[in-house]
């Protein structure tokens, strides 16, 4: 916006905040350019950051559906599986880019974000299949042996429909987790509403990083509030009162 | 026709059986009862017959047949499965629920969806009202009802019932006790009925299979002979000591020989329905000596008397015959 020198992210805002009056004439936001450039370069973000993080927690859900599911059958696995996730997990994001590219070398791009956004989501995912699936009762599960349902009916009938509102759950805490942390993604070259910060705070352009972080945050909340409602959809059974006569 | 024949179960790790050495059979039609305290083996043994649990040794055979001659999921189809906690599948309707096995061994739609109805109305839950609900929806008492029609549903010729009225309050208990034993009456299944409870398997059962810890079969016959002569004091102690009471509970009072009824206005007024157990309870209630037999539903003429000595005799003569 103009030629200060400082281009940290906190002086650029403090500078708007706090400007004179000349340097009020543009203000925090610049209407003007993001209306300008909303179709060309803030709706791409948008869209680069929703695929990002869809696609990585589609592929973490295929990956922990079925480990998930060995680890309620062969309860052994289960701390393995929670320790080696739960690893993942505590890595730094950027730690975690850095390890991905400097050391396994990969390109940068993105790969490395999705395998990294992917390797966030598995202990959340698998800890929710295990819950869920404990937490169908077991005369249920004992109801439909007794009536000649195989063990693979059983899986897909009985114990995954019931755990799916529980599963669906993880995917919500996973979704917006990543949401966040593909932000940092831009940085390895990713894409997403991460550029739009990035480069506002390079440039000392605070319409871009505001519009940035705005969106990723309505992303999570939006994403979050969709799968609440996947969540109640997909259990129309414990959404009716008890209505005994 | 279910015959066991010399089944044992211990479990892998332990030296003690669950179930030892059993050995009886159960004729077509008939409600056999598995009763005997926790630890008696007697869920075990029912879960044995449609192989939940395999015997360690010993067979059992399903008309004749082994039951290890097809596989445990086709065999399951095949016989009728309810348990106290119902386990219905909360994610299904009611409709949905009661329909499993037909959908499973491949029914048409339209032979489901009558079936179903013609189930539901034989528990007494409306199918226009109960079928599209889901099971939390449901009293436990429906939601039991519910567990029998779907262990009705493709019309096996067996069932098997792990107390499949335990979970309800005494009174609803009775209620889907007696409408039960009259669906009984009409449908005829070969019944392997277990419980804890000594009242309920003589009111159920036609024969009654008492088992004791270690799963030994300590007395298997008709409840009238299971009461009047118990064979061993483990028997006698767990039928309990007012079993000539519970043997009047058998017996109606339109089946007892009564006195001509000359002028006996002032006496209690019993119905023929009664059990004796309840008719000897109504005739000391009122002070008397006897009472006057009248047809179920209060009109119509009485139909003699019935004395306390009668009922005395009656209990007498089971004791003697027993010797």
């Amino acid at each position: 916006m103009d030629s200060q020198d400082p281009p940290t992210a906190i002086l650029a805002f403090l500078q708007a905040e706090f400007a004179t009056g000349e340097q009020k004439k543009v203000g925090l936001i610049d209407w003007e350019w993001l209306r300008d450039n909303f179709m060309e370069d803030v709706v791409p973000a948008l869209f680069q950051h929703i695929y990002l993080c869809f696609i990585s927690l589609a592929i973490a859900v295929v990956i922990s559906v079925p480990l998930g599911i060995l680890a309620a059958r062969y309860r052994w696995l289960y701390p393995w599986l929670t320790a080696i996730t739960g690893f993942f997990y505590t890595i730094p994001s950027f730690s975690m880019f850095t390890v991905l590219i400097f050391v396994i070398g990969l390109s940068v791009g993105r790969t490395p974000a999705i395998i990294a956004l992917v390797l966030y989501s598995l202990l959340v995912l698998i800890r929710n299949v295990v819950t869920g699936l404990d937490s169908v009762p077991p005369e249920t599960k004992d109801a439909a042996r007794g009536m000649g349902l195989t063990d693979r009916q059983i899986l897909f009938r009985v114990e995954l429909p019931l755990a799916l509102p529980v599963i669906v759950a993880g995917m919500r805490i996973a979704i917006v987790t990543v949401i966040g942390i593909a932000v940092i993604g831009a940085y390895i070259g990713a894409g997403g509403l991460g550029d739009l910060i990035f480069d506002g705070i390079t440039r000392d352009f605070p319409t871009l990083y505001i519009t940035g972080a705005v969106l990723a945050t309505l992303l999570a909340i939006g994403s979050d509030l969709l799968f609440v409602r996947a969540e109640r959809m997909l259990s129309p059974w414990a959404r009716r009162s008890r209505g005994a006569t | 026709m279910i015959e066991f024949k010399n089944v044992s179960k211990t479990y892998a790790g332990s030296d003690r059986a669950v179930v030892n050495d059993l050995t009886f059979t159960i004729q077509n039609g008939e409600i056999c009862v598995l009763v005997g305290p926790s630890g008696c083996g007697k869920t075990t043994s029912m879960r044995m017959v449609n192989r939940l649990i395999e015997p360690t040794q010993g067979e059992i055979l399903i008309d004749g047949q082994k039951n290890t001659s097809m596989s445990g999921t086709q065999l399951r189809r095949k016989i009728g499965y309810a348990i106290q906690q119902i386990g219905l599948f909360p994610h299904r309707t009611i409709a949905s629920n009661v329909a499993t096995v037909p959908n499973l061994v491949g029914w048409d739609k339209e032979r489901t969806a009558s079936r179903v109805d013609e189930l539901l109305d034989l528990v007494g839950l409306p199918p226009d009202q109960y079928r599209d609900r889901y099971p939390a929806e449901l009293s436990g008492g429906q939601q039991q009802r519910v567990g029998v029609a779907r262990a009705l549903a493709a019309d096996p010729p067996i069932m098997l019932m792990d107390e499949p009225f335990g979970a309800v309050d005494p009174i609803t208990r009775d209620r889907l006790q007696n409408e039960f034993l009259n669906i009984q009456q009409d449908i005829k299944k070969t019944i392997v009925f277990v419980t804890h409870d000594i009242d309920e398997a003589i009111k159920m059962g036609d024969k009654i299979a008492i088992l004791k810890e270690g799963g030994i079969l300590a007395q298997y016959d008709t409840p009238e002979n299971i009461l009047a002569n118990p064979t061993s004091d483990f028997v006698s102690s767990f039928v309990g000591t007012d079993r000539v009471l519970k043997r009047l509970s058998l017996v109606r009072v339109r089946d007892m020989d009564l006195e001509p009824a000359n002028g006996g206005d002032n006496l209690p007024r019993i119905s023929d329905k009664l059990t004796l157990k309840d008719a000897l309870s109504e005739i000391i209630g009122a002070g008397a000596e006897r009472g006057l037999v009248v047809p179920d539903g209060n009109g119509g003429n009485p139909r003699g008397t019935l004395s306390i000595d009668a009922i005395k005799a009656l209990s007498h003569e089971a004791e003697v015959s027993s010797g």
